[in-house]
């Protein structure tokens, strides 16, 4: 078979998933206060967006997800470049970081909300915290893990500390530092929605909480396919940076 | 010997903790000359070729180059080092990575492509421009890392076994082309080798070391005509006089003692 | 060893001469506060019943998203048309962020136990899913060439070749989920679920007594500590120091 005819058939299983979705949901196999059929949801999602504010809840979560990330990139690629090309500063601080990475950012969410209530600030404040992690242990590693035959070769060539950062210390830190930015990107999607529903900010997190309370299965499952969706295109979006930025990590002969 | 010396090695002693690498290590290489080092493995020819061009710093005595002690690498004295492929950015293209040199250098902006240009051409590289290093063969990576060495327009080029991961092939060729390049460039040359006959087919003089520590065990002059032949020159008898010799010394100082 | 943890203890020490001076407050404790406050909680007994009930909801929910993804990702492995047939679905469920599902979850089971379960057991799936596909397509093929020359059938080949080819790689996936379910209990906890760890924040928090939140807090990360170490230190164990250069990648 044809790589099309595989991309077909796959689909066609997308398709076949969603019509039994549909089945189960029509011979209330699942009660619909649970399981609402996939044309209420699309009717929900379709009110939501068109008739409510689902629109703005939508645009208030990826603002969330795509500010406290932005954040946390800019600082955990330049703190993890301080500490990633310097030997002393890696042993002192090096160590404490990977003690604190197994700790849920949620955790700091209360601790948050008592020092600085529950304002925007502080949520872009916890969900940069929370997302820094990825980006700052995977630029630190990227940094250090420079190959020492370069660093003679930037030796030899008389490079200027600039030159030496921006022409190679960086770029043979990218592809670490990009597999961090993925990985924190999926975090603060995730502290987002926490934060939403928690600190009753603006956005698919508050919502699909809020028709969870009231019982309005619809609407959740129509809040919940957004936030897929915003997973989706998030990934998608990296995905193509990734193989835009490491054009030369194909490995083909000529 | 020539009467000013480019490089010259003057008692160095190098000892990494208490393990002397080099012992008072002292010989000359002539501005223009072609000197191959060789020895068997742990004799400290590799250390020394990094102690001349700077990366190393001597325990005692010093490398003077053109007069002045070498305290630090300096750009006028390129390196070509074995392992190509770490040697060369993988995210830069066979132009970009010659680039780097020119920008290191300060060359203008406008200037960069046309020396680029002419210094791809030079190793027959110029259709590979836009070529990533992983999209190369060996023998080619190996061209444009000496691409990048030349754009430095070295006075010296410290070349660490250059050739030794290549297939036989490809390793005939690169040393006709670096003899070449040498002839036009009339650059001095150390080249290290544990391939004794590569050693006496591009050099004007091969140096053996003995190890333990590492110092001088024979010097031979190579009086073969140039340019040289992959076939005559090899068969000629002073070709194989000289790598007698050298086989003889190598295995003495193989089993530690003097030949 | 001394330079690791010169940092901490400058921290821990700013942080005491920091909050002292500050005076009492709703908000923040000198650590000192913090390790009493800590050693009340487990003298009464408050913070063992907050950690049973995390862990029983993570490795409950991990052993069923483990179980579930591991399951899968063979199947997916070993059999390249199914994980043709299935990339898109897989593709499209797995960047749902796992806290979305909460809602879901709370309508169709309630607080508790389950929820939990069910939501951390989601988040697991995917770690395990991806990492084992990927070691059982990663089998060496000369082996599964061995194992065609022997006559093995599928079920042997399975049992006998790709399982422990791919063993090693599988476990470290299985310290991923295992990091995953504490992090995504803790989370629900906070978010929504009205018991362990994660709750003993929030209502130590909203009771104002900041002391005892940091206690929780500290006392998490310590169990999340504890919980990796003891899985590196598994790992080294079961499959030698190679595997665990791996899984630090």
């Amino acid at each position: 078979m044809s790589a099309l005819a595989w991309r077909a058939a796959s689909l066609a299983v997308v398709a076949a998933l969603i019509a039994l979705w549909g089945e189960i949901a029509a011979l209330k196999l699942i009660s619909p206060v649970f399981l609402p059929a996939p044309g209420r949801v699309w009717a929900a999602l379709q009110h939501g967006l068109l008739r409510a504010d689902l629109g703005e809840k939508l645009i208030g979560t990826v603002s969330h997800m795509l500010g406290g990330w932005a954040a946390a990139s800019i600082a955990g690629v330049a703190l993890g470049a301080l500490i990633g090309s310097s030997r002393t500063a890696r042993d002192y601080i090096a160590p404490t970081l990977e003690f604190l990475r197994p700790l849920p950012a949620s955790a700091v969410i209360p601790v948050a909300i008592a020092l600085f209530g529950l304002t925007p600030e502080m949520a872009l404040g916890v969900i940069a915290f929370g997302s820094i992690w990825p980006v700052l242990l995977a630029a630190i590693h990227g940094f250090a893990a420079i190959e020492p035959r370069l660093v003679e070769v930037e030796r030899v060539l008389g490079l200027t500390r600039w030159q030496r950062i921006a022409k190679i210390s960086l770029p043979s830190a990218t592809p670490d530092i990009l597999a961090g930015l993925r990985l924190g990107l999926t975090v603060s999607l995730i502290l987002a929605v926490v934060c939403e529903m928690i600190a009753g900010l603006d956005g698919l997190g508050q919502w699909v909480l809020l028709a969870a309370r009231a019982y309005k299965s619809a609407d959740i499952f129509a809040g919940v396919v957004l936030l897929g969706a915003i997973g989706v295109v998030a990934n998608a979006a990296i995905s193509v940076v990734e193989s835009r930025m490491l054009r030369w990590r194909s490995t083909s002969l000529s | 010997m020539t009467p000013a010396p480019l490089i010259a090695f003057r008692s160095v002693d190098l000892a990494f903790g208490d393990h002397l690498v080099l012992g008072k290590l002292s010989f000359e290489i002539g501005r223009g000359e072609i000197v191959c080092v060789v020895g068997p493995s742990g004799c400290g020819k590799t250390t020394a070729l990094r102690v001349a061009a700077g990366l190393i710093a001597p325990t005692r005595g010093e490398v003077a180059f053109a007069g002045a002690p070498v305290r630090a690498p300096r750009r006028d004295v390129a390196i070509v080092f074995q392992d190509y492929s770490k040697a060369l950015l993988p995210w830069r293209t066979a132009a970009g990575n010659v680039s780097l040199a020119l920008e290191a250098m300060g060359t203008p902006r406008g200037r960069r492509r046309e020396r680029i240009d002419a210094l791809l051409k030079r190793v027959g590289l110029f259709a590979f421009a836009d070529k990533y290093p992983s999209q190369m063969s060996g023998g080619m990576q190996q061209r444009l890392q000496i691409a990048r060495c030349l754009a430095q327009e070295p006075a010296a080029l410290m070349m660490d076994e250059p050739f030794g991961a290549l297939d036989a092939m490809t390793r005939q060729s690169l040393q006709d082309e670096m003899l070449e390049i040498a002839r036009a460039t009339k650059a001095t040359i150390f080249f290290v080798t544990h391939d004794l006959e590569e050693a006496i087919y591009l050099g004007d003089r091969v140096v053996g070391l003995m190890p333990h520590p590492g110092r001088i065990g024979i010097e031979l002059s190579v009086d073969l005509p140039r340019p040289r032949d992959q076939v005559t020159t090899r068969e000629s008898p002073e070709f194989l006089r000289l790598r007698h010799k050298l086989y003889d010394f190598i295995h003495a100082s193989e089993k530690g003692g003097r030949p | 060893m001394q330079r690791a943890l010169a940092l901490p203890a400058a921290l821990v020490a700013l942080a005491e001469i920091g909050a002292r001076a500050h005076g009492p407050s709703d908000s923040i404790a000198p650590p000192s506060a913090v390790v009493s406050a800590l050693l009340e909680a487990l003298a009464d007994g408050s913070l063992a019943g907050a950690t049973r009930d995390t862990l029983v909801s993570a490795f409950g929910g991990l052993a069923i998203g483990a179980g579930l993804g591991l399951a899968l990702g063979v199947m997916l492995g070993s059999l390249r048309p199914l994980d043709r047939l299935l990339e898109p679905t897989i593709e499209l469920m797995r960047p749902i962020p796992s806290v979305a599902v909460i809602p879901i979850a709370l309508v169709a089971l309630g607080f508790g136990y389950r929820l939990e379960i069910a939501i951390v057991a989601f988040a697991c799936v995917w770690p395990l899913l991806l990492l084992t596909r990927a070691a059982v397509r990663g089998v060496e093929p000369r082996l599964i060439e061995v194992a065609r020359a022997l006559r093995l059938s599928p079920l042997q080949r399975t049992a006998k070749i790709v399982a422990p080819a791919a063993l090693p790689r599988i476990f470290v996936a299985l310290r991923l989920a295992a990091g995953i379910s504490l992090v995504v209990a803790v989370t629900v906890e906070i978010a929504v679920n009205p018991q362990g760890l994660g709750y003993g924040v929030m209502t130590a928090g909203q009771a104002l007594r900041p002391d005892m939140m940091l206690a929780y807090v500290v006392w998490i990360g310590i169990v999340g500590f504890a919980f990796n170490a003891a899985l590196v230190l598994a790992q080294r164990r079961l499959f030698g120091k190679a595997a665990g250069v791996e899984a630090a990648r």
